[in-house]
């Protein structure tokens, strides 16, 4: 079964008069338990396709299915739900809340869905767990390296066991040591936890550790 | 909830500045608002008790039917006899709300030392009558000499201009002069018992408290212009008007009755007054209240755009944005409300411990400036700055929640 199919995607931008044509007719399949990445040179519609699989963003045109569901045209309070239910999103800029600690980070999307507060509080904990960040659970994002950040924003995407994890450009913020150590966790919960992962990038680290790469030029797939 | 409230709380600490500049915006409203509040509120006690007793109209006048429209052109028919006082008396104290009744006559004339004349205003009073209408301000009222008495009818309180001008002092004898209700020229002898202040520039060289039945000898008659009523309370003032109102027309008694607030100009337009400018510095405290809110709030929405990009894409909803910023107005009316609090009670507290004075327009002597605290009015205006602020953030909160999420994603 697949988990994502994308049906002739079209997204365009306006830039004044101007229309950019960022993704031009992409058909795709993600599978369940994939680790892949979407790659490509910068500007060639790699975060458009992942804004697009993530419904924060509308295709233009063509139709997106989520477990063979169409989804691309579903009311925003709705996406909102399907968001927080079955998507993870993994930043490039880390995006955690500045006035938030480590675990109330963590905790913020089972809050969202109303999770009462302790469990949330526990199984927050948990993923800090695992990702090795048991020791800053109350450090706020100002008081952590970029490597430490990014892993709470791992914790974070996996906190409600998502269908799929959206990672755009993880480590691109990230020194090779962190970068590798960030990898090797998201490899660890793909293996364990069965979770899908697709990333955006350019960085052929995180490329080599792929089963499976898409590449984008100018719009197009060209796998 | 809790989240929500600790990222609200956590963000105007984050922004010390910014907060601090709105909050003390909202608490000096506050404090603005309840001082002056508390201000008037003393104020109108104080005007009410000075019209009622003070000036000595009580709660209710009693008029024969036409009085006030014919009653100076004809003043004989439309005065009360004596028969009818008596009834009319006799039926008001029945009523439970009322302290007593009493009849008044107010004169007018000329006023001699033998060398010196001017004119003078009377208020004919029974003097027993008189001192418990007056109550408190009986002794707030110092009178140089004696006051009125009921067994001596030709004494009479004089105002201290007009004792100055015809050079009188207690004990001294003078000469009253008026017209009789027949159109007679009257003249009676007086003996200035007191001396007194009566509080108010414009009457002080022309008033004079004398004796009900001198009045009445003075103008040769028995009847009286008016029946005042003193009642236990003013609050039920409308209530014993209706009341009285029937008992009289059931006894075929034909009268108006006005209430205290009717014949006391002053204070209606002192209210009015007052309550303008309560409006006029609510409107300003209101208008400053939401700017700084909308501002800091507005501020806020920018600075934490890729935040609220964030939440939208773990999956908070639209109306999750809007009760975030919402949360977080009504959290800093909150704070500045209690900050207002507390500056509204220390001002308070040095206005009492300080008891300054002013002379107020109108006035003979000055007057201790007295604040009411009202807890009432504190939760009221407490309630109220949590709605404005929290009616404030809303526009802010809806640009917030309206933001495309990529865009909000990408805002650097």
């Amino acid at each position: 079964m697949h988990l994502i199919e994308m049906k002739n995607i079209t997204k365009n931008y306006y830039l004044g008069e101007t229309i950019v044509h960022a993704l031009k007719g992409i058909d795709l399949i993600i599978k369940k338990e994939e680790f892949t990445a979407i790659w490509g040179p910068s500007g060639s519609g790699k975060t458009t396709l992942l804004n697009l699989i993530g419904t924060i963003d509308e295709p233009s045109s063509g139709d997106l299915f989520f477990n063979e569901e169409k989804i691309n045209n579903i009311a925003d309070n709705d996406k909102s739900e399907f968001r927080n239910n079955e998507i993870g999103f993994i930043f490039q800029t880390f995006n955690l809340i500045p006035v938030l600690s480590a675990l109330e980070n963590v905790m913020l999307p089972l809050q969202i869905k109303g999770t009462p507060t302790s469990k949330a509080k526990k199984e927050a904990f948990k993923r800090l767990c695992d990702v090795e960040l048991e020791q800053f659970v109350n450090n706020r994002p100002d008081k952590m390296s970029g490597g430490q950040r990014q892993r709470v924003a791992i914790a974070r995407a996996l906190i409600t066991n998502p269908s799929i994890v959206l990672a755009d450009e993880p480590t691109a913020n990230l020194d090779f040591k962190t970068s590798n150590s960030i990898i090797e966790i998201m490899k660890k919960i793909n293996k364990r936890d069965k979770t899908t992962f697709v990333f955006s990038t350019h960085d052929q680290r995180l490329l080599d550790q792929m089963n499976r790469l898409i590449q984008l030029d100018d719009g197009k797939i060209t796998e | 909830m809790n989240q929500w409230i600790k990222v609200a709380f956590r963000n105007i600490i984050k922004n010390k500045r910014r907060s601090f500049v709105t909050l003390m915006a909202i608490a000096m409203g506050f404090t603005a608002i309840n001082l002056f509040s508390g201000y008037t509120h003393n104020t109108y006690e104080g005007l009410r008790a000075s019209a009622i007793r003070g000036s000595g109209i009580g709660h209710l006048t009693i008029y024969k039917k036409g009085w006030n429209k014919f009653g100076k052109s004809d003043p004989d028919k439309y005065m009360i006899d004596k028969n009818q006082i008596k009834k009319i008396v006799n039926i008001i104290e029945e009523n439970d709300s009322v302290i007593l009744a009493t009849p008044r006559l107010d004169i007018s004339g000329i006023v001699s030392n033998g060398r010196n004349s001017t004119i003078f205003m009377a208020q004919g009073v029974v003097p027993s009558d008189d001192k418990t209408i007056l109550g408190a301000f009986f002794a707030a009222q110092p009178v140089t000499g004696e006051t009125l008495n009921d067994k001596k009818e030709y004494g009479v309180q004089m105002a201290t201009d007009l004792a100055e001008y015809l050079a009188l002092k207690p004990k001294d004898d003078a000469v009253v002069m008026a017209a009789t209700l027949d159109g007679q020229l009257n003249a009676l002898d007086i003996q200035v018992s007191g001396v007194y202040n009566t509080g108010i520039d414009a009457i002080n060289d022309k008033f004079i408290k004398v004796p009900f039945k001198f009045a009445q000898s003075l103008y040769d008659s028995d009847k009286a212009d008016r029946i005042v009523i003193l009642l236990d309370n003013w609050k039920n003032t409308l209530i014993v008007q209706h009341q009285i109102m029937k008992q009289l027309k059931d006894a075929g008694i034909e009268c108006e009755i006005k209430t205290w607030e009717e014949l006391s100009v002053f204070y209606s337009n002192v209210k009015n007054m007052f309550d303008m400018i309560f409006l006029f510095i609510f409107t300003i405290v209101l208008v400053i209240v939401i700017m700084s809110t909308v501002n800091t709030m507005g501020m806020s929405v920018i600075e934490r755009t890729r935040e609220i990009g964030t939440l939208r894409a773990l999956g908070l909803k639209r109306r999750g944005i809007n009760f975030l910023f919402a949360i977080e107005g009504a959290m800093i009316g909150f704070l500045g409300s209690v900050v207002g609090a507390i500056f509204h009670i220390s001002i308070w507290l040095i206005i009492f411990v300080a008891s300054p004075t002013y002379t107020p327009p109108g006035n003979s002597s000055p007057v201790p400036l007295h604040v009411d605290l009202l807890p009432g009015n504190i939760l009221f205006m407490l309630l109220c700055m949590i709605f404005l602020a929290l009616i404030a953030a809303i526009f802010p909160a809806r640009r917030a929640a309206n933001q495309n999420v990529v865009d909000a994603l990408g805002h650097v």
